[in-house]
């Protein structure tokens, strides 16, 4: 192996060891020198994808690339999952979350990059792996029964994606994912199976069921790693995918009428939410739709668009998230006064709730953007109606409880100011910065983007 | 230079602002103040060294060269006129919210953010970059009517929201189609206006364009949400919307339609000017129902941003300077007549016209900038407002003399609502809710006297107004007379 290699396969590695070490330090460390120890990793492999953001793609291995579109995954992944890090808690006692979270986040680099069926199917169960452990360490019923659906359904989707890996492999003798696009009734077959398996991980309908029962039941650091962290890889790697879809004509169409059922069955659902993390649950099923549709629509912006939508939904769902795990699970009412009592905790869920409505200066407005343009430029008008209509609805529910984080207490102020770790500040203060600054200057995400879109 | 300044002023001024309220009293209010106030310098500044030709300034740097998006600004006498209006109904809306404390530095944040995107609604022709700040204006004049507002203001606030938001939707598509399908891609408004679109894509298109400008200026049946938005609002709040607001939505429908889409503007005049005659009358007739004066004025609104509509559509000299002149004088005077109604509910705690009555007793100039207002609110010849809807009506009878003579009718109705309304405030023996209201500050009188004294300036050498408009007239007549038969 080579230094090159070495050099490439650096970040994966260093996640990896970053889980290992938090596991062997989980039972005789306190939480705070494991969540220590695995965001130094984690950070030193972020520092090695920026540094090696402009190198050449290096050469293809067997199984994963090293190309721009798999350092930026990789960097969203880590970034993800260094945010994620700061709202793990020791559930009774259990000091386990950070070496999960590290190791979902290694699924998540390896899938970034991952450019055959093998590394894709070890990626995405790598990582649905720890969410499922993730999600049971509090031990209480609704965390059982999110860890439950999840783990079942979980288990149900990666047999339908190993067969549909299977019948891919059977029509093109191969399992590199680049020669999956061939034609005929296997590939067909095979096509159907894999997008299937992946809507589940994608939360798309009607694969979706598993999503808002995580966001409610689950720890806010498990609804993360499945809204921001698994999003973004598995969205990378529904990308390369995408370039070639397998089953041909199968793939657009279910992939289209998944995202358009998720974008307008999340979206409206959540109107009636008045939980903050199950309203959260259900918007990130419309935002995966939003995804899933511009994937299907194709046409000349679409891996431009994905990308910079992926980049500017990760942040807000991290921020949102590490707030509603600060304030435990909260109802609408219950934010009232947020921002009087942890002014930054108010203005971050505020500003992570106009990102994801996708009003400026937010940069969830120039995700909505290349939403629009790409439907647009690749004149697929169901898909753009279907993403308008959600995106209407979108503006009530959101700002329902954007306003009630922002709005004064009504009568006495009875809820004690949440705590706020220093990670967890960093976090929120990180997600604020990557949602306002390309909000207003998006050229450097959008260079980063075009240079990554296959 | 001038014309970053009309954008980043404001914008840093309320964070400025956010942050001064931390060192000492009333901080936040004069930085809020000093910030508009360079804005306005800057303006002067801009307009007195402006070129000769088609703009008075002109901008032009790559923001997202990736995606084709660009800094372009431009300036003309209607821009100016409208930044001049932007900042100085920034600036009069903190002096009239000297009594307002609760989370003071936010408020006056906002203001100036409420500005600062207003601005930038006048000056992009990248049409990227005008959505942005279109989309923009929205979020804090949200937060003004959700924070500070009366009553049921957090619904009034989203019902705000979703309506224009929502009705944004329509000009986002229309605005990432014309995008993407440009090679290579560009938002610029000048580049655009040369593409051809076939005609089913030009309507298309236009249609878009035409639901945010008529949600925002409302023309019924988009209507809902001002009455609401109005009424809840801080005065502050409802200053800026009736003044600055609406007349983006007013602006935009001048600048961009028969800029982009001549063809299907004109194909489509017919049903914008029943749209603009239906608006007038019925506006007019339901302000003539309220009882709460904010909305009575509210309603009044929608008749007259439904003439500059009627303007728009009537492709003839007189109409589109009519409308013109009608989206100015119109925010002088609504400004003024929302600052005036919520001086009075401030001193009696009611807007209610059954309870009031009597002013001209015990507060007289405050009686009289009412008589003044109202005067200007139903097009009283030698005031602006006479102005522009004389033109308009003049324009409309050289297109369509049915509209013409619906408009001339509908202003009768407007002297009914008229003489309801300074009737039942300042007239008759005073109220109990009225006996003990001082008569006007200082801080309300000056830009109550401002307001005044533009509304019958303009009124009486319209030429003063004319001239500054000509320029932009010209310019959206041009296309339109080459599409006419």
């Amino acid at each position: 192996m080579t230094g090159a290699a070495l050099l490439s396969l650096g970040p994966l590695a260093l996640t990896g060891v970053a889980g290992i070490a938090a596991m062997a330090m989980a039972p005789v460390a306190p939480l705070r020198a494991i969540r220590g120890t695995t965001a130094t990793l984690m950070a030193a492999a972020l520092a090695l994808v920026a540094l090696r953001a402009g190198a050449a793609p290096a050469p293809a291995y067997a199984l994963l690339a090293d190309d721009a579109l798999a350092r930026l995954g990789a960097a969203l992944a880590l970034l993800a999952g260094l945010g994620i890090l700061a709202f793990v808690r020791d559930e009774d006692g259990a000091r386990e979350g950070p070496a999960l979270v590290a190791l979902a986040t290694s699924g998540g680099v390896a899938l970034a990059g991952a450019t055959n069926g093998a590394a894709l199917i070890l990626g995405l169960e790598i990582t649905t792996l720890a969410m499922v452990a993730l999600t049971l360490m509090p031990r209480s019923a609704p965390a059982a029964e999110a860890g439950y659906k999840l783990f079942l359904m979980g288990g149900v989707s990666a047999a339908t994606l190993l067969l549909g890996a299977a019948f891919a492999f059977a029509g093109s003798g191969s399992l590199a994912l680049a020669d999956w696009g061939g034609s005929g009734g296997l590939a067909a077959v095979g096509g159907a199976l894999l997008l299937a398996g992946l809507a589940f991980k994608f939360s798309l309908a009607p694969f979706h069921m598993w999503v808002p029962d995580l966001f409610s039941g689950a720890p806010a650091s498990a609804s993360a790693l499945a809204g921001a962290l698994s999003k973004v890889a598995t969205g990378v790697a529904l990308l390369r995918l995408a370039e070639v879809a397998p089953g041909g004509a199968v793939w657009a169409l279910g992939l289209g009428a998944a995202g358009a059922a998720a974008a307008l069955l999340g979206n409206i659902v959540a109107i009636r939410q008045e939980s903050l993390a199950r309203m959260l649950g259900y918007s990130t099923i419309a935002h995966s739709g939003y995804l899933a549709m511009i994937l299907a629509a194709g046409g000349p912006l679409a891996g431009e668009a994905t990308l910079v939508y992926l980049a500017a939904y990760a942040p807000a769902v991290v921020a949102a998230l590490c707030v509603a795990s600060a304030l435990g699970g909260v109802s609408r009412t219950e934010l009232r006064g947020l921002v009087r009592r942890q002014p930054l905790a108010g203005f971050a869920l505020g500003l992570a709730l106009l990102s994801m409505v996708g009003l400026p200066p937010a940069v969830g407005f120039i995700g909505k953007v290349y939403l629009f343009s790409a439907l647009a430029a690749a004149e697929a008008w169901a898909l753009l109606a279907a993403a308008a209509v959600g995106a209407a609805v979108a503006f009530y529910y959101y700002l329902r409880f954007g306003i009630a984080a922002l709005a004064a207490p009504e009568g006495e102020e009875t809820a004690p100011a949440p705590a706020l770790s220093v990670g967890a500040r960093l976090t929120l203060a990180v997600a604020v910065a990557l949602i306002v600054l390309p909000g207003l200057y998006p050229e450097p995400l959008l260079a980063l983007a075009g240079a990554a879109a296959p | 230079m001038a014309l970053i300044a009309q954008l980043l002023l404001p914008f840093f001024g309320g964070f400025a602002a956010l942050l001064a309220a931390r060192t000492g009293r009333d901080r936040e209010r004069w930085v809020a103040i000093a910030a508009m106030a360079a804005t306005l310098a800057a303006l002067a500044a801009g307009v007195a060294l402006g070129d000769d030709g088609r703009w008075l300034a002109f901008y032009r740097a790559d923001w997202a060269p990736s995606f084709g998006i660009q800094v372009l600004l431009a300036m003309d006498g209607l821009t100016a006129a409208m930044l001049a209006i932007s900042s100085g109904l920034g600036i009069i809306s903190v002096f009239i919210s000297w009594h307002v404390t609760h989370r003071s530095a936010l408020f006056h944040a906002a203001i100036c953010w409420t500005v600062a995107a207003a601005n930038g609604v006048f000056l992009s022709f990248d049409l990227l970059i005008f959505a942005f700040f279109w989309e923009l204006m929205i979020v804090p004049a949200f937060l003004l009517i959700a924070l500070w507002g009366h009553g049921d203001r957090e619904a009034a606030a989203i019902k705000f929201l979703v309506f224009n938001a929502v009705a944004g939707l329509g000009l986002l598509a229309a605005v990432f189609w014309m995008g993407a399908t440009s090679d290579p891609v560009t938002f610029d408004a000048f580049a655009l206006a040369e593409t051809e679109y076939s005609e089913t894509a030009q309507i298309l298109l236009l249609l878009g364009f035409a639901l945010a400008f008529m949600v925002k200026l409302p023309v019924p049946p988009f209507h809902a949400w001002l009455p609401d938005a109005h009424t809840q609002a801080p005065t502050a709040g409802s200053i800026l919307l009736a003044g600055l607001l609406l007349k983006t939505g007013a602006y935009g429908l001048f600048r961009f339609p028969p800029m982009l889409f001549p063809d299907a503007l004109m194909a489509l005049a017919g049903w914008g000017m029943a749209l603009g005659a239906f608006g007038v009358v019925y506006g007019g007739i339901l302000a003539c129902g309220q009882t709460d004066a904010k909305r009575l004025v509210a309603y009044t609104s929608v008749a007259h941003m439904s003439i500059v509509l009627m303007g728009v559509c009537g492709g003839v000299h007189f109409a589109l300077i009519g409308a013109g002149v009608e989206m100015i004088a119109h925010a002088f005077s609504s400004s003024a007549l929302f600052l005036l109604i919520g001086a009075l509910q401030h001193r009696t705690g009611t807007r209610d016209l059954r309870e009031l009555g009597g002013l001209q007793k015990t507060a007289p100039a405050f009686a009289t900038s009412f008589a003044l207002f109202f005067a200007a609110a139903l097009a009283m010849p030698g005031t602006a407002n006479f102005l522009g809807e004389a033109l308009v009506i003049t324009g409309m009878f050289q297109v369509n003399w049915v509209f013409a003579a619906i408009a001339l009718v509908s202003l009768v109705v407007s002297v009914v609502y008229a003489t309801r309304l300074i009737g039942g405030i300042a007239f008759g023996a005073p109220k109990p809710a009225v006996e003990n209201a001082p008569d006007l500050h200082r801080y309300e009188l000056w830009p109550i006297a401002i307001l005044g004294l533009c509304a019958l300036v303009f009124g009486l050498f319209p030429q003063l107004l004319i001239g500054w408009l000509w320029t932009a007239v010209e310019a959206a007549l041009q296309p339109l007379i080459v599409v006419q038969p």
